[in-house]
């Protein structure tokens, strides 16, 4: 049996890699011949923990090429390239319907699987295309890829949904097969179902995270901990133990944003009551300038004459990316502020002249009024706050992520602000 | 959105005050005077904004390189019926037409945040505007005239500040400036109840700054003009009784029957629109407040 991939990008190639350390034959489609030149040449596009080790467990196995007609030979071709969305949220799924008008006609029984995320009603609309063309069947599978987290959840999938055509329709025996070899439960539905059931996993994301940050804000408020509730929450049967219950900064992740405003779409064209969605939306932006506000509570408001210290620049630990990066959108918001910068990746791009880079965590904190924690990574940890408290010049400590160990931060003399936390606890 | 059309600041050649009369005009009027920008005061005793034909007498008056700073409004104590509204939605029509007319470089309104509902305890720029009062309908239908007579044509600044208070404030609504005169005058300040309800208050002078600022920046958009710290009644009453002497007893009254409402602003839209902006403390500002006020009366 032989299993394609059409898409190289993050969700196709882990997804490849995964097949292949299973024991399939596995074929990587992509029509950008260079990407394919550079993936063979050993040069990945994508970061994921893992991913080298999941990539040479199946090395043999997988084949990658810039060909459409070596996915003649599969038996299951998944569609899984990662689909854009613009500032409004809305997905350009251009690339998943050139990667459907590239499969090629075949005599025996291909299953056509899209496994990139489409809005509800895509796999349908576009089903009746590819079979006149092509003899194979159109089929959906949800993805359920978290960046970081790409190659666990791929070699140890906790559920695979599935859509059909019907919800009674069988599964043709390749595709079922394959997926039977990971040992998870299969669900079918029909294809709007599936499509529907990955955003609605996310809509409960959301909906956990938007809860935690309101009620982190009220702990804020009021002297609670978000840190003392949240153990309590995970051992309640109806919330869980993996339930998203850690304060951030908003909802934050594009695919988050762009599921809300597929179903505000939908829910706007058919009639349904989302106002729920504008709620969340709107108090993921307020949580979004947390460190902001405080930065000005606490600080700004004291002094003319201040001096920031800023630890990481990328928008998440263990990645050189700046895109939707907090600590770059806090910089925004006190420009004319001097302000020490340091990343262990990253770099601060052009427009922050105020923002200058330097080579080490403690030197940004030489003579600062206030240290900002925007990142977390794991670098930061190991700082003692002692240091910390010994090169600021004033003693406030921004740090969302809860970074700095609370106790010693106290002992050190330092006044440290968290999400979810009494202030300075 | 709130952005400026000048991001490095850039003095207008000329700012066209309507409304020269009020306590904000007269501390806008210091601010414009310390960056040496000149204005040109217009007062009702020159063109009666309310009248037939105001908006021909102002477009007379108007270069295309002035920015117009539109102050002038009729407040609740003027009277809170009909009259009034339409009093100040006539205001609203001639400056309307006087654009039409004589279009100029830059346009700052300066609302209120009336507009939103009493009710609102948590408010941001998105909050909608639709206090159904008289007074607060009147701010949301002038903002509404102005960005349909403007469109993109001009930049339109629309500036809501909250609860005003500084030297010289002769309106007597409950807050700084009333617990002032009350603590000068009867060594009292009543509050209702408690006083537990929460307020944002905004001094004078960092309003008249954060305005020029606006001016300076040639800024459109909606911006609210407010601190985001509130601070209960009771408690801005005992700050006050404290500054004006010890003999000062805060004194609770009996406050109607109803929920308690309170008021809290995200000044996160201000502290991105002018990043170097700082606001006087509170304590700082009730003492300069206080110290006006005394020289006033003494």
């Amino acid at each position: 049996m032989v299993i394609g991939y059409a898409g190289l990008s993050h969700l196709g190639l882990v997804s490849a890699a995964a097949a292949a350390a299973q024991g399939f034959e596995t074929i990587g489609f992509d029509p950008d011949a260079s990407l394919v030149d550079r993936i063979r040449a050993g040069d990945i596009p994508i970061v994921e923990p893992g991913f080298a080790e999941l990539l040479a467990h199946g090395d043999g196995r997988l084949t990658l090429t810039a060909s459409a007609s070596e996915l003649a030979r599969c038996d299951v071709v998944f569609i899984a390239i990662d689909v854009p969305t613009d500032d409004a949220g809305r997905s350009d799924t251009t690339a998943v319907e050139d990667l459907l008008s590239r499969i090629p006609p075949v005599d025996h029984e291909l299953s056509v699987v899209i496994l990139s995320q489409v809005e509800p009603g895509f796999t349908r609309a576009h089903r009746q295309t590819l079979e006149m063309a092509t003899h194979a069947r159109l089929f959906y599978q949800v993805e359920t890829l978290i960046f970081g987290r790409a190659v666990e959840r791929a070699i140890h999938p906790e559920r695979f949904m599935v859509g059909l055509a019907q919800s009674g329709d069988s599964m043709p025996e390749p595709w079922r097969r394959f997926l039977e070899s990971f040992d998870c439960p299969i669900l079918r539905m029909r294809y709007e179902s599936a499509e529907l059931a990955k955003i609605a996993i996310n809509f409960f994301l959301v909906s956990s995270i938007s809860t935690t940050n309101l009620l982190a804000d009220v702990c804020e408020r009021i002297g609670a901990d978000w840190g003392e509730i949240a153990p309590a929450l995970r051992l309640d049967a109806r919330i869980g133990p993996k339930a998203y219950l850690e304060p951030g900064l908003g909802v934050g992740g594009g695919n988050l944003g762009r599921d809300l405003a597929t179903v505000q779409r939908l829910a706007g064209q058919r009639g349904s009551d989302a106002r729920l969605i504008d709620a969340w939306q709107a108090n993921s932006t307020y949580r979004r300038d947390w460190a902001l506000r405080v930065l000005h509570r606490e600080v700004l408001s004291e002094s003319a004459d201040v001096r920031l210290a800023l630890w990481g620049v990328a928008y998440k630990q263990d990645t050189g990316s700046t895109k939707n990066s907090p600590a770059l959108a806090l910089a925004r918001g006190v420009a004319g502020t001097p302000v020490r910068a340091y990343d262990p990746a990253a770099r601060v791009p052009e427009g922050f002249p105020h923002v200058e880079q330097v080579d080490s965590a403690l030197v940004a904190c030489e003579n600062a009024d206030a240290l900002l924690i925007m990142t977390p990574w794991s670098e930061f940890r190991r700082t003692p706050a002692a240091a910390v408290a010994a090169a600021l010049r004033g003693c406030v400590v921004i740090d969302p992520y809860r970074v700095l160990d609370r106790d010693d931060a106290q002992r050190a003399g330092l006044r440290v602000h968290r999400l979810g936390a009494p202030e300075a606890a | 959105m709130f952005r400026h059309h000048e991001p490095e600041g850039k003095d207008p050649a000329r700012v066209v005050l309507l409304g020269a009369r009020g306590f904000l005009a007269r501390a806008i009027d210091a601010a414009l005077d310390a960056r040496t920008i000149a204005r040109t005061p217009i007062g009702s005793a020159e063109i009666d904004l309310a009248a037939a034909a105001a908006g021909e007498a102002l477009a007379a008056k108007l270069r295309p390189t002035d920015a117009i700073l539109f102050l002038s409004a009729l407040t609740p104590d003027r009277g809170r019926g009909i009259d009034t509204m339409m009093a100040n939605l006539r205001m609203a029509e001639s400056v309307c037409r006087a654009l039409s007319a004589a279009p100029v470089a830059h346009v700052v309104y300066v609302s209120s945040d009336a507009v939103y509902r009493d009710e609102d305890a948590f408010v941001d720029e998105s909050t909608r505007a639709d206090n159904p009062s008289l007074y607060g309908s009147m701010h949301a239908l002038r903002e509404r005239m102005l960005q349909h007579q403007l469109g993109q044509a001009i930049p339109l600044a629309v500036l809501r500040p909250t609860l005003v208070f500084g030297a010289g404030d002769t309106h007597n609504s409950y807050g700084p400036n009333r617990f002032m005169r009350a603590a000068a005058t009867d060594r009292a300040i009543p509050i209702f109840g408690a006083g537990d309800e929460q307020r944002d208050h905004v001094f004078v002078d960092d309003l008249a700054r954060l305005i020029v600022d606006t001016i300076v920046y040639r800024s459109s958009g909606v911006l609210n003009l407010v601190t985001g710290t509130s601070v209960a009644f009771g408690e801005l009453a005992r700050e006050v009784a404290s500054i004006a002497g010890p003999d000062v007893q805060v004194v609770s009254k009996p406050r109607a029957a109803g929920p308690v409402l309170h008021r809290h602003y995200d000044p996160t839209a201000l502290h991105r629109a002018f990043p170097a902006f700082r606001f006087t403390p509170r304590s700082e500002a009730l003492r300069r407040a206080w110290a006006g006020y005394a020289a006033a009366t003494s």
